[in-house]
C-alpha cells in the first residue's frame, strides 16, 4: 500500500512536471514555481521513510532533514536543467531579439571563432570577406562601390544589417548541421561559413551606380524569367567598412563607428536606406499601367478605346489640367495614345469609370499592401494613407493617373513590369543566387518561384503592347534599343516640395532574354530626361550581354 | 582497526585521485584554450600540483593525527575546492582583482592554502569536544560582537551591505564565521536544556512548548538575525534562520517549532516585501528579469544565457564567456559553471553537495555523543542550506540573495571558514564508535 502511494507520487510529480513545462514559458512564472511546491510536496511523500527507519528515534529527524533537502536540491536541479535544455532556444531567441536590447556577446565570440562565410557577386567578385589582422583579430573588410548591398555585421557595434543579417545563419555556419560541424564543435576546430553568391552582374551594377551618380534614387533591373535581381542600386549609400567594428576594437575605432553610425541615421536623405526596397515615392504617371490593367481586365476598355481630353477636367472641386496632351488641338485619344502620352484628363475618367472597388482591386492584385517575398525585407506599397480617400471622386481620379496617396517601391513597380512580359504572373524576385560550402560546394540553389497571378494573359499581352507604342511612338521613344523589343513609362511625380520624382519602368526582350527595369531619382525633374536614360541604359546593357 | 602504528586512509586516498586528475585536466584545458595552441609545460600546471600537493597531505596530517573519521567527505570538498580553484584560474585573466592580490586565480589559491592549513589546525585542536560545549556562551559573545562590530566599522564593496571588514591588505567578512560560532551556541545550547526543551506543559487542551526555556534562544538568535537584516544581508538572515529551525527541529523532534518557524518566517517576508524595498526589487528581478534586461535585470538575464549556451556538454573550460555576468566570480559562479560544463557539469555539481550534505548526515545519525550529533547536524546544515539558497538564486528558484557557494565562490573568509566547518565534521565524525 505505501510502495503504491509512493510510486503513485513519484508518477504524479512526472506528469505536473511534464505539464508544467508545456503550458509555461518562463522558469519563474508563478504558475510553474506553484507546480514546483507541490512536485516538492510529492516529492516528500514519495521519499518518505519507511517505519524500519522510523523505529529509530533519533535517527528520524536526521531523516527528515535530508528528505527535505534532497527535495530541495532534486528542484534546484529541475530548474537548472529547465534553463540548458527546454528553455534553451527561448532564452537566446530572446536575446537576439532587438527589441529586447540585450547583448549576447556569447554569440558574436562564438561566431569570431568562425571564419564567416563571403558575399560574391554572380561572377565571383567578392563584396564583404573576413580578414585577420596581426593580433589575430578577425574583422569584416567590404569591397567595391556596391559593398552597400551586404549591409554589415559589427560584433563591436552589437548590430548588423542588410544580407549580412538576414542571412546571418548561413554566412555564421550555424545553419549547417550534421556529425561533422557537431565534432568540430566538440574539439573546437575552426570553422568557416557559408558563402552567398548574389544575383548581381557587377557590371549592370556598376553601370547603374555610375548612371546614377550623386543623385539620391534607385535602380532596380531583374531577370523577367527567374525574378534574379541584375542590379540594385541604391543612392546615397554608406561605407560598411567604418561600421565594421571587431569585439575588442579600440574605443576610439567603436567611437569612430558610433559616430559614423549616427551620422548615418541623422542624415536627412537615408544612407542606410535600401531604396530599391525600402524607399516608398509617389509613383506618378507610371501607375497608368495600374489603371490601364484594370480597365483592360475589367472589359471596361480595349487599347482602342476613345476619350475625350480637352485640356481640363473638372472633379468634384478639383480641377485636373492637362499637360502632357502632344497637340492642343487635338480632343480625341485612344486608351492606347492616352497611356503613350500620358493623359491624365484620360486616364482619371478611366478611373472614375472603374470606380474605386475595381481601382483597388488591381493594385492589390499587382502587389499594393502586400509583403513581397524577398530575402530582405520590403516596405509595402501603398495604395491610400487615410482609408477614405478612395470614396471621394477627386480622390480616385488623382490615384488613377498615379497621384493621390500612392506610395511604391522600385521593386513593386519592376515587378508589374515583369508581370507584363511574363503573360501576367510575377516571379519572387531574389538577391541570393545560391550558399555555397566553405570548399566550394553549392548547398543550395535559387529555384525561380511564381510570386503572384497580377492580371490575365490577355490583359498582360495588351499592356505589352500599350508600354510597345509608347515607346516606338510616345514620349518614351528615347528608350528605343535598336534589334530588340523595348516597352516602358516614363513618371514625373509630384511630390508636394522640391521637383518631382523622376520615373522610368521598362522592359526589353532580345533573343529569348526578358529584363525588366524600374529607375527612380528622387526630384530628379523629368522622367523621360533624367529617369529613362538610366532605364535604357541597363536594358540596354543587359540584352546586349557581354 | 589497530590502535597502535598508523593506517593509511586508503579510501580517502584512492577517492582524491579523482579531484587531483581533475584538476590537472581542467588546469591544462584552461590554459591551452586560452593560448588557442596546444603547447604546455609543466609551469603551466603547478597551481594544480600544489593543490594535489596540499590535499593529499592533508590526508596523511590525518592519518598522522590518527583521526578516525570519515573519509568520504574530504575528497568531496576536495573535487568542489578544485572546481573552485579552476573556475578563478579560468576568471582570472577576465576579471579585475583589487588589494594586494594579482590576481583572482592568485587570490583563491592562496585562501585555499589557508583553509586547509586552518582545517589542520583544527583538527589537531578539537581532539574532544566537551570545551567546545563548555565556551557555548563565549561563542555567542563573540558572534554578537563580530556582527556589531562589523555593523559599525565595516566596509562596503559595492553590493549595498557593509559585510566587510578592512583589515588593511586583505578585507575578511566576519559574517561567514558568525554561521559556525553560531551553530556552536546553539548546539552547545539546546544539548543542555534538550529535556526541557522537549517537554511542554499543558493548559487546558493545548500542550505548549516550554516557552521560558526558548526565550533567550530566541532572542540570541533574533539579535543576530536582525543585526544581518539591518546589514542588508538577507542571504545569511535566510541562512541563519533555517539553521537554527533545523537545529531545533532535530534537538526536539518537535514538528511544531518548524511549522511555526516557516509561518513566522512567511509573516516576516510580507512585511519585508511592503518594507524593504530591496527585497521587493529581489522579488521583481526574480520573476521577471526580462522587464529591465540591462539594468537590474542584467545579472540574471546573463546569467540564462550562459546556461543557455552551456546546453548538454557545455562549451568547455575556457570556451565560454562567463565574464558577461556581472559578479559572476560571487554570486553566479553557478552559471559560470553551468555555461563551460554544461548540464552534465551542473547535474554533477548539484550531486556532490548532495552527496556531502547525505553522507554529513548519515555521519552524524551514526554519532553516540549528542552534543556532537547536533554539532555535526548543524554544520552539514549550515554548509547544505547555503548552497540550495545561493543554487535556487541562480536558477531562479527563489530570489537571489548574495550569498557564496561554499567551495567554488571566489570569496576568501568563506573558503577559510568552509574548511574549519569540514575539519570540525571530520573530527566529529570520529565519534561513532564509543
Amino acid at each position: 500500500m505505501r510502495a503504491v502511494v509512493q510510486v503513485a507520487a513519484f508518477l504524479a510529480s512526472v506528469l505536473i512536471i511534464v505539464y508544467g513545462a508545456l503550458i509555461t514559458e518562463d522558469r519563474a512564472d508563478p504558475r510553474w514555481l506553484g507546480m514546483l511546491v507541490v512536485v516538492g510536496g510529492l516529492w516528500i511523500i514519495a521519499l518518505w521513510p519507511t517505519r524500519g527507519y522510523e523505529a529509530i528515534r533519533r535517527a528520524r529527524p536526521l531523516v527528515h532533514l535530508a528528505v527535505v533537502l534532497a527535495v530541495g536540491f532534486g528542484l534546484v536541479t529541475i530548474q537548472v536543467l529547465r534553463a540548458q535544455l527546454l528553455d534553451r532556444d527561448r532564452i537566446l531567441a530572446k536575446a537576439s531579439d532587438p527589441t529586447t536590447s540585450v547583448v549576447d556577446l556569447r554569440r558574436y565570440l562564438a561566431e569570431r571563432r568562425v571564419e564567416r562565410g563571403r558575399i560574391l557577386l554572380t561572377d565571383g567578385t567578392v563584396i564583404a570577406r573576413d580578414q585577420t589582422d596581426s593580433q589575430g583579430t578577425r574583422y569584416r573588410v567590404y569591397e567595391g562601390p556596391s559593398s552597400y548591398l551586404a549591409g554589415y555585421y559589427s560584433p563591436g557595434l552589437y548590430g548588423s544589417a542588410g544580407l549580412e543579417r538576414a542571412f546571418d545563419r548561413e554566412l555564421s555556419g550555424r545553419s549547417a548541421g550534421g556529425w561533422n560541424v557537431w565534432l568540430d564543435g566538440i574539439l573546437h576546430r575552426p570553422r568557416r561559413g557559408n558563402d552567398l553568391v548574389l544575383s548581381i552582374d557587377p557590371r549592370l551594377q556598376q553601370l547603374g551606380q555610375t548612371m546614377l551618380g550623386e543623385r539620391a534614387g534607385a535602380a532596380v533591373l531583374l531577370d523577367g524569367d527567374s525574378g534574379a535581381i541584375l542590379a540594385f542600386v541604391s543612392s546615397p549609400a554608406f561605407d560598411p567598412n567604418q561600421l565594421s567594428v571587431p569585439l575588442g576594437a579600440t574605443a576610439e575605432r567603436v567611437e569612430r563607428a558610433r559616430a559614423y553610425l549616427d551620422m548615418l541615421q541623422k542624415d536627412g536623405r537615408g544612407p542606410l536606406l535600401l531604396r530599391p526596397i525600402q524607399g516608398l515615392y509617389v509613383p506618378g504617371s507610371i501607375f497608368k499601367t495600374v489603371t490601364a490593367a484594370a480597365a483592360l481586365e475589367s472589359g471596361l476598355a480595349t487599347p482602342a478605346s476613345v476619350y475625350r481630353d480637352d485640356g481640363a477636367l473638372v472633379v468634384d472641386s478639383r480641377v485636373i489640367i492637362e499637360q502632357n496632351r502632344p497637340d492642343p488641338s487635338r480632343v480625341s485619344f485612344t486608351l492606347e495614345e492616352a497611356y503613350g502620352y500620358s493623359l491624365n484628363v484620360v486616364f482619371a475618367q478611366v478611373g472614375l469609370e472603374l470606380g474605386a472597388q475595381r481601382l483597388e482591386g488591381m493594385a492589390r492584385a499587382v502587389g499594393f499592401g502586400e509583403r513581397i517575398p524577398f530575402d530582405l525585407p520590403v516596405a509595402p506599397s501603398q495604395i491610400a494613407q487615410t482609408p477614405d480617400f478612395l470614396t471621394s471622386r477627386a480622390g480616385i481620379a488623382e490615384t488613377a493617373f498615379g497621384q493621390g496617396q500612392l506610395l511604391a517601391t522600385p521593386l513593386q513597380m519592376a515587378l508589374l513590369t515583369a508581370a507584363v512580359v511574363r503573360d501576367g504572373t510575377m516571379p519572387e524576385p531574389y538577391l541570393v543566387r545560391e550558399l555555397r560550402s566553405p570548399d566550394g560546394h553549392r548547398i543550395w540553389s535559387r529555384q525561380t518561384k511564381e510570386w503572384r497571378r497580377a492580371f490575365s494573359s490577355q490583359t498582360a499581352a495588351a499592356l505589352h503592347d500599350l508600354m510597345v507604342w509608347s515607346v516606338e511612338h510616345g514620349y518614351a521613344r528615347a528608350a528605343r534599343i535598336n534589334g530588340a523589343v523595348v516597352g516602358g513609362k516614363t513618371g514625373t511625380a509630384e511630390v508636394g516640395y522640391g521637383a518631382p520624382h523622376a520615373w522610368f519602368i521598362g522592359f526589353a526582350e532580345r533573343a529569348g532574354k526578358r529584363v525588366v527595369v524600374a529607375v527612380v531619382v528622387e526630384h530628379g525633374g523629368s522622367g523621360v530626361q533624367v529617369a529613362l536614360p538610366i532605364g535604357k541604359a541597363l536594358l540596354e546593357a543587359a540584352v546586349q550581354g557581354p | 582497526m589497530r590502535r597502535h602504528g598508523f593506517s593509511l586512509r586508503w579510501l580517502e586516498l584512492q577517492l582524491l585521485v579523482v579531484p587531483a586528475t581533475a584538476s590537472l585536466i581542467g588546469l591544462l584545458t584552461i590554459s591551452l584554450a586560452r593560448l588557442g595552441s596546444s603547447r604546455w609545460s609543466w609551469g603551466d600546471l603547478t597551481v594544480s600540483l600544489v593543490f594535489i600537493g596540499v590535499v593529499f597531505a592533508t590526508s596523511l596530517w590525518l592519518t598522522l593525527l590518527k583521526v578516525q573519521g570519515d573519509q568520504i567527505l574530504l575528497p568531496i570538498v576536495a573535487m568542489l575546492a578544485c572546481l573552485g580553484l579552476l573556475l578563478s584560474q579560468r576568471l582570472s585573466p577576465t576579471l579585475p582583482t583589487g588589494g594586494v592580490w594579482a590576481s583572482l586565480s592568485q587570490r583563491q589559491l592562496v585562501y585555499l592554502l589557508i583553509g586547509l592549513a586552518l582545517m589542520w589546525v583544527t583538527v589537531a585542536l578539537v581532539r574532544h569536544f566537551f570545551w567546545l560545549k563548555r565556551l557555548k556562551y563565549t561563542w555567542a559573545v563573540l558572534a554578537s560582537f563580530l556582527i556589531f562590530f562589523t555593523m559599525a566599522f565595516g566596509t562596503d564593496l559595492g553590493s549595498g551591505a557593509r559585510l566587510w571588514l578592512d583589515l588593511g591588505p586583505v578585507t575578511v567578512q566576519p559574517g561567514e564565521v558568525v554561521k559556525i560560532l553560531l551553530v556552536l551556541f546553539l548546539a552547545g545550547y539546546l544539548d543542555d536544556y534538550r529535556e526541557l526543551i522537549t517537554s511542554s506543559y499543558r493548559v487546558g487542551p493545548f500542550s505548549l512548548p516550554p516557552l521560558p526555556y526558548l526565550i533567550p534562544l530566541v532572542v540570541m538568535w533574533g539579535i543576530a538575525v536582525l543585526a544581518v537584516v539591518l546589514q542588508n544581508d538577507l542571504g545569511n538572515a535566510l541562512l541563519l534562520f533555517g539553521v537554527f529551525l533545523v537545529m531545533l527541529y532535530v534537538a526536539s523532534g518537535r514538528l511544531l517549532y518548524v511549522t511555526g518557524g516557516l509561518a513566522a518566517f512567511a509573516a516576516a517576508f510580507v512585511v519585508a516585501l511592503r518594507l524593504v524595498p530591496r527585497v521587493a526589487q529581489r522579488v521583481e528581478i526574480w520573476l521577471d528579469p526580462w522587464s529591465d534586461p540591462t539594468g537590474i535585470g542584467m545579472q540574471p538575464v546573463q546569467a540564462d544565457l550562459a546556461f543557455a549556451h552551456g546546453h548538454i556538454l557545455g562549451t568547455g573550460w575556457g570556451f565560454g564567456f562567463p565574464q558577461a555576468i556581472p559578479v559572476v566570480a560571487t554570486d553566479y559562479a553557478f552559471a559560470a559553471l553551468g555555461e563551460e560544463l554544461g548540464g552534465l557539469g551542473t547535474v554533477a555539481v548539484i550531486s556532490l553537495y548532495l552527496a556531502f550534505v547525505m553522507r554529513g548526515l548519515l555521519v552524524a545519525s551514526r554519532i553516540r555523543n549528542s552534543y556532537v550529533r547536533l554539532l555535526s547536524v548543524g554544520l552539514v546544515s549550515v554548509l547544505g542550506l547555503q548552497t540550495l539558497i545561493i543554487l535556487a538564486g541562480t536558477v531562479r528558484l527563489l530570489p537571489l540573495t548574495g550569498i557564496t557557494l561554499p567551495f567554488i565562490s571566489a570569496g576568501g573568509s568563506s573558503l577559510v571558514t568552509n574548511f574549519l566547518l569540514v575539519g570540525l565534521l571530520v573530527r566529529a565524525s570520529a565519534f561513532t564508535r564509543g
